[in-house]
């Protein structure tokens, strides 16, 4: 049985027109004119146990609110949604205690404080016993590597630290399934890579199924093998993040590099030039086609060194957003 | 869920919020003085009134005091155990709410009572203070008349609860919270004084409709025995009431919760 | 002088934004004002009088109060101390523009919306509750009337820039904001006519700043002060006007030093 099932969803907002000016704001008091806004709009999917989901799609797709249908904040206008076998509107805490929600621009901790009484106040809520409150503690503060700051005011943590420590309060109670919105929004390049490379332990070590948004395609490339592209507030995608590759790559980038300068003509009757800094030149090419034109490129230019790569996933997302095809 | 939890998660709640407030000395003592200034102020106006004339809309000098004690007594209550109130707006705003929301503890106990206030403590010994010193001088006082009053006190706690989910509901919809909760705080303060010394029909409406009356004057009018049974049931009924659908407002906003997109 | 106009309008328009905000803000005001009002009218007997205040006097006084207040209330600089503290300050050092000024011309803008906000409740209050009211006729009443709010205007401005500038010493801004408009309501009269304490209270508030901003006007107004009374009235607060001002421009240029020092 999947983790997390979801057949049909949709939410829609009621927003209502506002005509401006004195006279209008009077006139909406008695008379508005309302439209729904398709925040997500008739989706489906499975997620089986210990998967870890990459959600993609650009601002307004509908990302984080496919994850607050899921996490029991929204209700929805129409379809159904099941995690662990539970409906998530209603709350019920026997639910409440096997999720968690974490989102990158939002903060639960107590700014004021040590993170450690965020941690002791959750414990309660979450009726934690006490061994396996500090066996979690201990377990997490080592991966996370931040001992040392847990008895320091919130306020005064670096973002890096600060978001360590919201992990572990998300974290505290081991939910078997974990909502991360945006985690690594505002962190720098190490520490990106770091709350990554957390992420994946702790799914493995913790067997947990994991649902995560990211404007970052890195986290999702390192992270995901399936991806679900959204958009509009309708699935574009859902499968394996290197069948994507394959599908809708039909172009590799040839990056190459020259001993001497040669003329740009000659190089663009081998394909598009996509960036051209000497001594690197980056081509794109036809699929099928490139290693017949990496050959072509030895033999006629001075070439020192030569790699076939397959474009960056953000170009493929972009060319997955431009085609709007439906798979 | 038990209610030793319950009140397990409170204290570690108030307890935070104690350190907090203190981590200001200065503010922390300032607030306190604050408070006191404006309880000794309108108590040392109506002792001014009090000396000049023999009665205010019939009322005693003492009695005045007793209906200001009486409205200090149940507002700072209210202050001290729903100062999470105040702070809802905050979390409305930057999304803390999703998180209450996604714990297993419920959200409204979370948002009306995560986080009692301190420095309310000095007044609500005060306020108790003066509520005894006052009706010794009252006189003619008897032990029905002492139950009604708690048990009406005790209503009008439920009436603030209901108006203070009132505003967390209007909260949840809209994000307004300040205009709500000060308007709130402002109706109250016409109860320092008894409603009978406004004239109708506002006398009726703050008595009612805005149960003023029902928190303050009706305690304190049942402790001096002018209270009729009526009005005892009354009081409860209006009580219960509000209660009732404000519980019903809270369900219908979280059901229509937007929740703030990041 | 023109952009000090501007951010004067300026503020105006701001609080067209705002509606909501203000008119809940200016309810509060009206619900207070109405709870005094009932309490007067309690107190006072019909045809009687109380400290040697009738009915119509005291309810003049009481109405007309919410007025003046809504003149010298500086509802925007209370804002001065968080900039200071924030930081904020800075993007109007590096700015041909005197901040001071600034702050006053904000305050002018939210003032008049205030006083047209004022006059409407009143004109409300007056044919819903039809109170007697005594009219000031007299022009050489009038007149020190006026100049004794205008001086009020600035009292009241004062005070705020120096609660402000606390922010250039500590992060506190808000609590002794708190306190001193708590005594300064009490002690400008809000409540009642200062002259109804014990003689010897009343001659150390004569003294005080707090009662030249409300209960010295209303009182001018009233035509209940002698000439002598009106001119040493306009005497003292003409005194602290000037006093408070250079008090205000000494913390002013103590406290920039401190907050460049800093380099916030």
């Amino acid at each position: 049985m999947s983790v997390i099932s979801v057949s049909n969803l949709s939410k829609y907002y009621q927003v209502h027109e506002k005509e401006p000016g004195l006279l209008g704001s009077v006139k909406s008091l008695f008379y508005r004119r309302y439209y729904d806004v398709k925040a997500v709009d008739d989706i489906s999917f499975e997620v089986e146990e210990g998967e870890l989901v990459g959600f993609i799609g650009p601002n307004g797709a509908g990302k984080t609110t496919t994850l607050k249908c899921l996490s029991g904040l929204l209700y929805p206008t129409n379809g159904k949604v099941s995690v662990l076998g539970f409906t998530p509107y209603k709350r019920e805490y026997k639910f409440l205690k096997q999720i968690s929600l974490v989102m990158g621009q939002k903060n639960q901790l107590w700014w004021d404080l040590p993170a450690i009484d965020s941690f002791i106040l959750n414990k309660e809520i979450y009726d934690i016993e006490d061994k396996q409150f500090n066996q979690t503690l201990e377990d997490l503060s080592l991966l996370l590597d931040i001992k040392d700051i847990l008895q320091i005011q919130v306020k005064k943590l670096s973002l890096g630290q600060r978001m360590k420590c919201e992990l572990i309060a998300a974290l505290i109670h081991t939910p078997k399934v974990l909502f991360l919105d945006e985690p690594t929004i505002g962190l720098d390049v190490v520490m990106q890579k770091k709350l990554r490379d957390f992420i994946k332990q702790y799914n493995q070590k913790y067997k947990a199924t994991i649902l995560l948004t990211s404007h970052y395609m890195r986290d999702v490339e390192q992270l995901c093998k399936r991806i679900i592209v959204i958009d509009k507030g309708k699935i574009l995608y859902d499968g394996l993040l290197s069948d994507i590759v394959k599908r809708y790559s039909r172009y590799k980038l040839l990056s190459v590099e020259l001993s001497e300068q040669v003329d740009r003509k000659d190089l663009e009757k081998l394909g598009e030039i996509k960036e051209y800094n000497f001594p690197t030149v980056t081509i794109s090419v036809v699929r099928e086609k490139s290693s017949n034109i990496a050959a072509k490129l030895l033999e006629n230019f001075p070439v020192e060194d030569i790699n076939i790569e397959d474009p960056q996933i953000e170009d493929i997302i972009r060319r997955v957003f431009s085609t709007k095809a439906n798979i | 869920m038990s209610i030793s939890k319950y009140l397990k998660v409170w204290s570690i709640m108030t307890f935070y919020t104690a350190q907090i407030a203190l981590q200001s000395r200065f503010g922390a003592v300032m607030f306190i003085i604050g408070k006191l200034l404006r309880f000794s102020f309108f108590l040392f106006f109506l002792l001014i009134l009090g000396f000049k004339t023999k009665a205010i809309a019939g009322y005693s000098l003492w009695q005045m005091i007793f209906f200001f004690a009486t409205f200090n007594l149940i507002d700072t209550l209210a202050q001290f155990f729903l100062r999470e109130v105040y702070r809802f707006r905050t979390y409305v705003v930057n999304g803390f709410l999703d998180f209450i929301l996604t714990k297993p503890f419920p959200p409204l106990l979370r948002s009306l009572f995560g986080g009692s206030d301190i420095l309310d403590v000095p007044l609500i010994f005060i306020s108790i203070a003066f509520v005894i010193i006052a009706a010794s001088h009252i006189g003619q006082i008897t032990l029905f008349g002492i139950l009604i009053y708690n048990l009406l006190i005790f209503n009008a706690f439920f009436i603030a609860l209901a108006f203070h989910i009132f505003v967390l509901s209007v909260g949840v919809l809209t994000t307004e919270i300040d205009n709500t909760l000060f308007l709130y705080r402002d109706l109250t303060q016409m109860g320092r004084i008894p409603v009978d010394v406004y004239q109708e029909p506002l006398r009726g409406l703050i008595t009612f409709f805005i149960p003023v009356g029902i928190m303050i004057t009706f305690p304190a009018k049942a402790l001096m025995g002018a209270l009729s049974l009526e009005g005892i049931f009354i009081s409860f009924l209006i009580g219960g009431l509000l209660f009732y659908f404000s519980l019903k407002l809270w369900h219908f906003a979280l059901k229509h919760y937007a929740s703030v997109s990041s | 002088m023109k952009k000090y106009f501007l951010v004067a309008k300026n503020t105006w328009d701001e609080m067209l934004t705002y509606r909501l905000n203000f008119t809940m803000w200016r309810l509060r005001g009206i619900i207070s004002l109405v709870s005094i009002y009932f309490l007067w009218l309690a107190v006072i007997p019909n045809n009687g009088s109380v400290f040697g205040y009738n009915r119509s006097l005291i309810l003049t006084y009481i109405l007309g109060s919410s007025l003046v207040n809504s003149i010298i209330v500086s509802s925007r600089s209370y804002i001065i101390g968080d900039e200071i503290n924030q930081g904020n300050l800075s993007n109007f050092l590096i700015r041909p523009i005197n901040y001071l000024m600034y702050w006053f011309a904000k305050d002018l803008g939210d003032k008049a919306m205030n006083i047209l906000f004022s006059i409407f409740e009143l004109l409300i209050l007056f044919l819903i509750l039809r109170p007697p009211f005594f009219l000031q006729t007299n022009i050489s009443y009038l007149i020190p009337f006026f100049i004794s709010i205008f001086l009020a205007l600035f009292l009241n401005f004062f005070f705020n820039l120096l609660l402000g500038f606390i922010g250039f010493w500590s992060p506190e801004v808000w609590a002794p904001r708190f306190i001193f408009f708590m005594i300064e309501s009490f002690l400008a009269g809000a409540y009642f006519p200062l002259d109804i304490l014990p003689k010897p209270i009343f001659a150390v508030f004569q003294l005080l700043p707090f009662g030249y901003s409300l209960y010295f006007p209303l009182k001018v107004y009233l035509g209940q002060l002698s000439l002598t009374q009106i001119y040493f009235g306009l005497l003292i607060s003409i005194v602290w006007v000037f006093g408070l001002l250079l008090i205000a421009q000494f913390v002013w240029t103590k406290g920039l030093k401190v907050y460049t020092a800093w380099g916030k």
